[in-house]
């Protein structure tokens, strides 16, 4: 073997070794996102039965005969390759009421009665009805939290929106400050932010709840973006900071040489080419303050967050694994859209200025 | 068009660092001034003090008879090029010169023929709509120049701009800042670190040490004339040679002695160094006013360490005890390391300075 064929061998397997680490990565990743998503789309019968279908069925094909309590209803399972029978009653009311929760292919009333008119001339009959991929959806924003589920929504964007105001305002002025001055302590005052984010949540609830009770703000809107700014503040210090320390000072020094004041050099200079930094700060102060839910639980009563809404939708009466799925999903949906939309901020960076 | 003064300038930065120590400076009109001196010698903080971007500690800075010592310094009516061009990256080349005149609300019409005017004296009328990251390093330091110009100030300030552009490069823009400097006569304060640059632009060169002016003058003066050992060793490639030497006095002649030689001196130095009352003095002698010569007319006769040929003339090196003699002569005949070189001292460029201050006598 020369050695130019030998470094071909080597190279193709190294080669291979990498493709299948990363596909494999990717699937660990992939795959539980494709769960959640095709479970939302899933009946609640297709949702408990085993194995899991990997896709949701677009129709539903019935056949209906008569049974020993009244008629028999079965339903056609593409996996089995077979009717396989549901329900066995003589009440229609509580047929329609099943097909509609359980099978997500809801009929009328006066729909079944059509088909049972059907029977007396041939038996079984067979018909297909189309099914509603969205019901999960509309049943979770229907039941979930006891119909809180689109107040709470609103709920979680005001939190968010709120967070990210405060976050920016007081830790990107701090962030400003440790990176354009130097004072006594700096350093490990700039350290000592960090100190918040050690205890987690759970720990110092009690003082919490009492705090805000205090300062009335117990389940509240602004208590909540209060205590998720605590912690976004202190990131936002640090990423603003280095951002800040990024971009030179003479940048803002010309500014004020060519006319402007120190107010009009920062909006003007500084501002502009710390906006990827900023935007950066903006994603985890709405991410973190959306997906909270600990804290959430314990400082909110009659006006929860949307996280959890979904969370009891997991752990309530309620608990469909295919209603929370939907309600995961509607829950993802928002951070993924501001995730891409604050995207092309984050990718705008000016030549010289690194970040 | 203006004048600058600066009474007693002072700048400390904490209790103990006394960066700046109480200068007095007046600029011209239309004059090309230089602040020259090693790093951390305070030019810098001293252009910074007239921008308005380093509080004064003490003194008055005042231009056109106008105290601005304490003005912010967009009202200081005064433009700066900065050491990194502070370019603003997030503007194209066009409003990085027209922010100064949009703030002045300027009309747009003559913004735009400010624009196109300075543009095309600093020859980037083609890049006005790129963005800084799209140009290069001396195309950047244009618009920085080209900015500072289209506010027509009263005073320019320069922190030496030229000294992140390749060697090349910074020569011809000197020149270049030189003709601009024609059309526009406008005063000037100009920071460098590098002596041959102050040389080629500055009208007058101040002369900066730890905080204090050690010379002010034309280039001709500080060259010829330099008032310190500091200043004659500063200014100049090679820098002026300095020879510890005693002066005894035989009958009727001074001579200058140490162990390597003994150079008697003409009336007119002896006249020069008559009030002179102690012994010890340092000799200095720039490289160029050290000749060739025959044996029997030499001074000193040493060999040659190294020569170094430079085309148009060759810089040889002499050693004596462990200072080196640095002889700048013409490029024939070529003279080989090894070889002893006879050598003669111009005496009308002899200078003459104290040992210990280091002042020219």
């Amino acid at each position: 073997m020369t050695k130019k064929t030998r470094r071909n061998i080597y190279r193709t397997a190294r080669l291979t070794a990498f493709y299948i680490f990363v596909s494999g990565v990717t699937i660990a990743m992939l795959l539980p996102l494709y769960f959640i998503v095709s479970l939302s789309f899933l009946s609640t019968r297709e949702a408990y039965r085993y194995p899991l279908p990997l896709l949701p069925a677009l129709n539903v094909e019935y056949k209906l005969t008569h049974g020993e309590r009244g008629y028999l209803l079965s339903v056609y399972d593409p996996i089995d390759k077979e009717y396989q029978t549901v329900l066995d009653t003589g009440d229609l009311e509580k047929m329609s009421v099943y097909m509609k929760s359980q099978l997500g292919a809801p009929m009328s009333v006066p729909e079944i009665e059509q088909q049972i008119a059907r029977l007396e001339h041939e038996a079984p009959v067979f018909f297909t009805r189309r099914k509603s991929l969205l019901y999960n959806y509309e049943t979770f924003f229907k039941v979930a939290g006891t119909g809180q589920a689109v107040p709470a929504l609103i709920r979680s964007l005001e939190i968010c929106a709120m967070t990210i105001a405060i976050s920016l305002t007081i830790g990107g002025m701090a962030g400003y400050a440790f990176a354009r001055y130097t004072f006594r302590g700096r350093d490990a005052l700039k350290f000592s932010v960090l100190f918040v984010r050690m205890f987690p949540g759970v720990a110092i609830a009690m003082p919490m709840v009492i705090i805000l009770v205090n300062m009335g703000f117990y389940d509240a809107p602004i208590g909540l973006s209060l205590v998720y700014s605590v912690g976004s503040i202190a990131l936002t210090i640090w990423i603003t900071a280095s951002i800040f320390m990024g971009i030179p000072v003479s940048l803002e020094e010309a500014a004020q040489v060519f006319g402007a004041t120190k107010i009009q050099a920062f909006l003007r200079v500084t501002l502009p080419l710390s906006l990827p930094g900023l935007a950066a700060c903006a994603m985890y102060a709405f991410l973190g303050a959306w997906n909270e839910t600990v804290a959430a639980i314990i400082l909110t009563q009659f006006n929860p967050t949307f996280s959890v809404v979904v969370y009891q939708t997991v752990l309530g009466a309620v608990g469909q694994v295919n209603l929370a799925a939907a309600g995961g999903m509607v829950m993802a949906l928002p951070a993924v859209i501001f995730t891409f939309f604050i995207r092309r901020y984050i990718h705008q960076m000016w030549g010289g200025v690194t970040v | 068009m203006a004048t600058l003064q600066l009474k007693n300038l002072t700048k400390r930065f904490g209790k103990k660092v006394v960066a700046v120590k109480g200068i007095n400076l007046e600029v011209h009109d239309g004059e090309y001034l230089v602040l020259l001196g090693p790093s951390g010698c305070g030019k810098t903080t001293t252009l910074r003090m007239i921008a308005g971007l380093e509080e004064v500690t003490d003194g008055e800075i005042i231009l056109d008879g106008v105290d601005i010592t304490d003005l912010p310094p967009r009202k200081r009516d005064i433009s700066m090029v900065f050491q990194s061009y502070a370019v603003w990256p997030h503007m194209t080349v066009y409003d990085n010169i027209a922010f100064a005149l949009r703030l002045k609300k300027m009309n747009r019409s003559e913004i735009d023929r400010t624009v196109r005017e300075v543009a095309g004296m600093t020859k980037i009328a083609e890049f006005l709509d790129r963005y800084p990251f799209q140009l290069s390093g001396g195309q950047r330091q244009r618009v920085a120049v080209a900015r500072a110009i289209a506010v027509k100030p009263k005073l320019f300030l320069m922190d030496e701009p030229l000294s992140n552009l390749d060697a090349k490069l910074r020569v011809a823009t000197r020149t270049e800042l030189k003709a601009i400097h024609h059309k526009t006569h406008a005063t000037t304060v100009f920071v460098t670190h590098d002596q041959s640059e102050a040389m080629s632009i500055a009208d007058r060169i101040v002369i900066m040490k730890d905080g204090e002016i050690m010379q002010i003058g034309t280039p001709e003066e500080v060259y010829d004339q330099s008032a310190s050992i500091f200043v004659a060793d500063f200014i100049g490639t090679p820098p002026t040679n300095f020879l510890d030497v005693e002066l005894v006095r035989e009958g009727e002649t001074l001579y200058l002695v140490n162990p390597h030689i003994k150079l008697p001196l003409s009336a007119e130095n002896a006249a020069r160094l008559r009030g002179y009352d102690k012994r010890e003095l340092v000799l200095g002698i720039r490289p160029e006013n050290i000749l060739l010569t025959s044996a029997d007319e030499a001074d000193l006769s040493a060999a040659c360490l190294v020569a170094e040929p430079q085309g148009s003339h060759q810089v040889v090196a002499v050693e004596l005890d462990d200072k080196l003699l640095k002889i700048v002569a013409p490029a024939r005949p070529k003279v080989r390391s090894g070889e002893t070189v006879h050598l003669t001292f111009k005496q009308e460029s002899l200078r003459f300075f104290d040992r210990e201050s280091g002042a020219r006598i």
